[in-house]
């Protein structure tokens, strides 16, 4: 009896002793970015995140970092895009985190929000290139006119055409990417010109595409889907005529076969091989994927624009990646060094060669539009780069199960344009208030 | 419904040899053959459905990336084999060795854990009366209802002040959890069922509590124990969601997390020779040890629920 | 539990060692499960982020759920996905049992193969499907086309009803076994003389079963039922690995949107209440099914 009292007594004791330990989590501590010889002659191995999808550009930049000296290490984790934000998050409350991460730009402001990243201004305000640094992507790691990053690479959406079957077609590049009407016209056009030629591709069903290269369409409008500031954001996709639009855009080169059936179903896997294999008039992508993957000879018949409005302007997304050092980096003073490398004009100068864009407006060098003819376009367009400010993009658009896919493809492949509206409201709206909490 | 469960005398393959005494409902001498005829029909059927789609893949895993992607495949495309698959698998760019080896070390881990426990655990509600017994007993079964999928978030946050995200450790001790009450449970009915005159001469014979255990109830407790190892096993293998939530860090990853890294793309473009070579050396370990030890596995399972 | 009568408390079983040799357990028990249950209760209060602090916010996160159209829909969607899936395991379950109970030659051949895939886990098959069902390639496809039933291009994954049908033949296949296992097990327990005398009476096959087996079973089949049930209402893997819960969220399971909002979205307190209703809801499920078929007994 007393035994077996004792024995419950006990067992409630280590249940409540285990409820009671979660609770003393604390703040991770800050590296110390002002002490002397910080980020210089480090020594010993940075654990560096990077996102799946920069992989390669990453690598390359980290191979040259290690070759160059022997004292740091880099040692590179490829993340899978879309648990990055779960992953870090969790590494951040574990207490074992790396000690740089290549972080998706629109991803920063989540963790900035939460004190989760080394205040990095004094060495950012150091660098003689500071004022050169894409706009776009720096506003996106600043708050309260401190950085908590730097921007690294940059990934812009465009819009690739193919020269040669806008020639067939009789079109001019110019004219026919202004606005909507010109799009419609030279898609209808080049899917007229041959059985197994379309005018234009997307993978509908790859979450972060379509929030990468349908969004610049609403921003060339000055109409973003989402407004206000952090904190008291809403959705603005009921009553937004340019997301209408871009929606009925879609679906009518849906409707009218202007677009693949694989469309469909493209996850992604093999986003753009119908392009490079020159069935396609009109692309919106990023420089990876319809130029570095493309062979010399269709590269040369491939012509690049900023993406349009309905009834012009031009945006594109102001992405890529910010290195972020966070709290509780073991390795801070080293993973800057490596930052400061990453930034060197050598380095940005040959990023397009793994398939992204400079960060620095002074690298689009001689040497630099010679070798890179398709990726000048958005370092002469900074100032049309954009993306919004807010701590759910991830939420919005990311995740398979965000609700601009699911406004997109209903409103695209099932023609629910007006239920796709609402619901899309209705969804942005309860996200952004969820993640105010 | 007793017979599975009723004390025999003799040692192991106690409950085969039973089943195997008996005879079944329709098995009698007024079988017809017309009911012949159905059994092997279904029965061939049937493992046609199961083993075909199986086979199929074991297929594939040697078949090149460009055969499994192409749309309207070559016939003889399909039929040509490589090892690419798995020599890309293991090579040192995508180290699926190393989550290989993650998992063997967290199911061992968690097998034999969940053995050893539930056997103690077993032995103590199965022969031991005590105050409480019933309810302590009870208080195990319930958190067979606890679905661990639904506590996960606490379950986090706990595991992670205590140091065990991240960690092989911490996914023993999870998965153990997870599969205790069900070993608990098959370990209890088999020491109910030891006739209680063997293990008394045991202790006429002047052994311990341990000793007694170990030398003489073991024969008779190894179906139940291989039972709840190789549940345990099967269970922490490939376990998905527990993997996805306590590790972050990806030289810890099990096998699981790797292929989903492979189905993504995480090192560059995706390939899905890869991701079936994966998915095939997943299965492996699997189907050895099931064919192995079903004779255990199954009646096991099936005792328990005769119990249940 | 007779097992107080079988074994009277004696010298040589003292209740301190009983006790002690469940300890064990009990620890594993209480820190893993108890403990997490509990401490779910006080973070439902609160409005507990993954990272940063966090203050109680009262029921403030029962109320959302209340009002969140999106959990809702998950509710909806797993009940149906279970509401699919049941009767079809259940069925194929208890055919394979009749097919491999008898003691005739193979039929351990035959046993063994039935219960292959449930071995290998679902984890594994989910992945092997990814690349069955993809359009123009995979065997699904592949299959169906030779077969005159469609085109071949059918894009399985993107699409709510046509991934929920596929994931739904793909679990009846795979966990069948599970269920073939269980009522084997309850069949070869039911004495042979109750057949005997009905065969005398003349009775045919089919009414054998639906008079002896079925009500003998009872039990047996409550217990694989809740253990099917509630695996569907728990279920996560097939679809994280098949659609990721889309397109949009038409094929997001209850657990899915638990594993979001706690570990995408960062909420650990809006998940903690959508775990505790969780908990009550297969509590529920699970007494009301035993009490269901064990009314006769």
């Amino acid at each position: 009896m007393e035994l077996h009292r004792r024995t419950l007594l006990a067992l409630g004791g280590i249940a409540g002793l285990s409820a009671l330990l979660p609770s003393c989590a604390s703040q991770l501590p800050e590296p110390d970015v002002t002490a002397a010889g910080f980020g210089q002659n480090a020594t010993g191995t940075v654990r560096l995140w990077c996102r799946a999808a920069t992989v390669v550009a990453v690598r390359q930049v980290v191979d040259a970092f290690n070759a160059s000296q022997d004292a740091v290490s880099v040692e590179v984790t490829p993340v899978l895009d879309g648990q990055y934000v779960t992953k870090l998050a969790t590494a951040i409350r574990g207490g074992n985190v790396p000690d740089i991460v290549d972080i998706d730009d629109i991803n920063s402001m989540l963790f900035i929000y939460r004190d989760s990243f080394t205040d990095l201004t004094p060495l950012v305000e150091q660098l003689d290139f500071a004022d050169r640094l894409n706009p776009g992507q720096l506003g996106l790691a600043t708050r309260d006119q401190r950085h908590y990053g730097v921007p690294y690479i940059a990934d812009n959406s465009l819009l690739y055409y193919n020269t040669e079957l806008f020639e067939r077609a009789g079109l001019d590049p110019v004219e026919h990417t202004r606005d909507f009407d010109g799009l419609l016209e030279a898609a209808r056009a080049i899917g007229a010109l041959e059985e197994g030629t379309y005018g234009w591709t997307i993978d509908g069903n790859a979450a972060g595409i379509l929030g990468f290269v349908v969004q610049p369409h609403l921003w060339a409008a000055d109409a973003p889907n989402i407004v206000g500031e952090v904190g008291d954001q809403r959705g603005a996709i009921e009553g937004n005529d340019a997301v209408r639009r871009t929606f009925e855009l879609y679906r009518t080169m849906w409707t009218e076969g202007l677009m693949p059936q694989s469309n469909f179903s493209g996850d992604g896997a093999r986003w753009g091989a119908d392009f490079r294999d020159g069935r396609i008039g009109l692309f919106p992508s990023n420089f990876s994927l319809a130029a570095l993957s493309a062979t010399p000879e269709m590269r040369a018949k491939t012509g690049v624009v900023l993406l349009p409005g309905p009834d012009g302007g031009r945006s594109t997304f102001a992405g890529g990646d910010n290195l972020c050092i966070p709290r509780g980096a073991a390795n801070a003073s080293a993973a800057w060094q490596f930052a400061r490398f990453a930034l060197d004009l050598t380095q940005q100068e040959n990023l397009p060669a793994g398939g992204y864009i400079p960060v620095r407006s002074d690298a689009a060098t001689a040497r630099y539009r010679q070798e890179f003819p398709l990726a000048v376009a958005p370092l002469e367009e900074i100032e049309n780069a954009y993306a919004p400010t807010t701590l759910a993009y991830n939420l919005l658009f990311n995740q398979q199960n965000s609700p601009w896919i699911a406004a997109f493809r209903r409103a695209v492949f099932d023609g629910d344009v007006d239920g796709a509206l609402a619901q899309g409201q209705k969804d942005f709206d309860r996200i952004l208030e969820q993640a105010q909490l | 419904m007793a017979s599975l469960t009723s004390p025999a005398t003799q040692g192991t393959p106690r409950l085969l040899k039973v089943r195997r005494g008996r005879e079944t409902p329709g098995a009698g001498r007024a079988e017809n053959r017309t009911k012949l005829t159905l059994y092997w029909l279904g029965g061939i059927l049937a493992t046609l459905v199961f083993l075909l789609p199986l086979a199929w893949s074991v297929l594939r895993s040697f078949q090149a990336n460009e055969a499994i992607v192409a749309s309207d495949p070559d016939v003889g495309d399909l039929f040509t084999f490589t090892t690419e698959n798995f020599s890309a698998l293991f090579s040192s760019d995508l180290d699926v060795l190393r989550s290989v080896g993650n998992s063997l070390v967290v199911a061992i881990g968690t097998a034999v854990l969940t053995a050893v426990i539930a056997t103690l655990a077993g032995y103590g509600f199965g022969r031991f009366a005590f105050r409480g017994r019933n309810v302590l007993f009870g208080v195990v079964v319930v958190t067979m209802m606890v679905p661990f999928q639904a506590i996960i978030t606490p379950l986090y946050l706990q595991m992670n002040a205590m140091g065990l995200t991240d960690s092989r450790l911490g996914l023993v001790l999870f998965y153990t959890t997870v599969n205790l009450p069900f070993g608990v449970f098959v370990m209890r009915n088999a020491f109910e069922t030891i006739p209680a005159e063997i293990e008394d001469s045991a202790r006429v014979d002047g052994a311990g509590t341990m000793r007694s255990l170990v030398s003489v109830l073991r024969p008779m407790l190894v179906p139940g124990m291989a039972t709840s190892a190789l549940y345990a096993f099967l269970a922490s293998w490939t376990e998905f969601l527990g993997a996805l939530t306590f590790l972050t860090d990806d030289r810890l990853y099990t096998l699981p997390l790797s292929l989903v890294n492979l189905q993504s793309g995480a090192y560059g473009a995706v390939n899905y020779g890869y991701l079936v070579a994966g998915a095939v050396v997943a299965m492996i370990p699997c189907v050895i040890l099931y064919v192995a030890l079903q004779r255990f596995y199954v009646a096991g399972l099936a005792s328990g629920a005769v119990k249940g | 539990m007779s097992t107080l009568e079988r074994n009277p408390r004696s010298l040589t079983h003292p209740a301190r060692t009983g006790l002690l040799l469940t300890l064990p357990a009990l620890v594993f028990v209480t820190v893993f499960v108890l403990a997490p249950l509990v401490f779910a209760v006080y973070m439902s209060f609160t409005n507990w982020p993954l990272i940063g602090s966090y203050e109680l916010i009262g029921l403030g996160n029962y109320a959302a759920i209340a009002s969140d159209p999106v959990f809702w829909k998950s509710v909806g969607y797993t009940v149906l996905y279970t509401a699919i899936v049941t009767l079809p395991i259940l069925v194929l379950g208890y055919v394979l049992a009749v097919v491999v109970r008898a003691n005739r030659r193979f039929s351990t051949v035959f046993r063994t193969v039935f219960f292959v895939p449930y071995v290998i886990g679902l984890t594994t098959l989910s992945f092997l499907m990814v690349l069955e069902a993809q359009p123009g390639s995979g065997m699904v496809n592949i299959v169906l086309e030779t077969l005159g039933i469609t085109d071949g291009t059918t894009a399985w994954l993107a699409d709510g009803p046509l991934a929920t049908g596929l994931i739904c033949v793909m679990i009846v296949w795979a966990v069948s076994g599970l269920t073939m296992v269980l009522l084997m097990g309850g069949m070869q327990g039911i004495p042979r003389d109750v057949y005997e005398s009905a065969e005398m009476d003349g009775a045919s096959w089919w009414q054998r079963e639906r008079s002896i087996t079925i009500p003998m079973l009872r039990r047996t089949i409550a217990m694989s039922l809740v253990i099917s049930v509630i695996g569907s209402l728990l279920a996560f893997t097939q679809f994280y690995v098949l659609t990721r819960g889309g397109p949009g969220t038409d094929t997001q399971t209850v657990v899915m949107y638990i594993y979001q909002r706690g570990f995408v979205q960062l909420q650990l307190g809006a998940a903690s209440a959508l775990s505790i209703v969780l908990v009550v809801v297969v509590g529920l499920v699970t007494a009301a099914q035993f009490r269901l078929l064990r009314e006769k007994d």
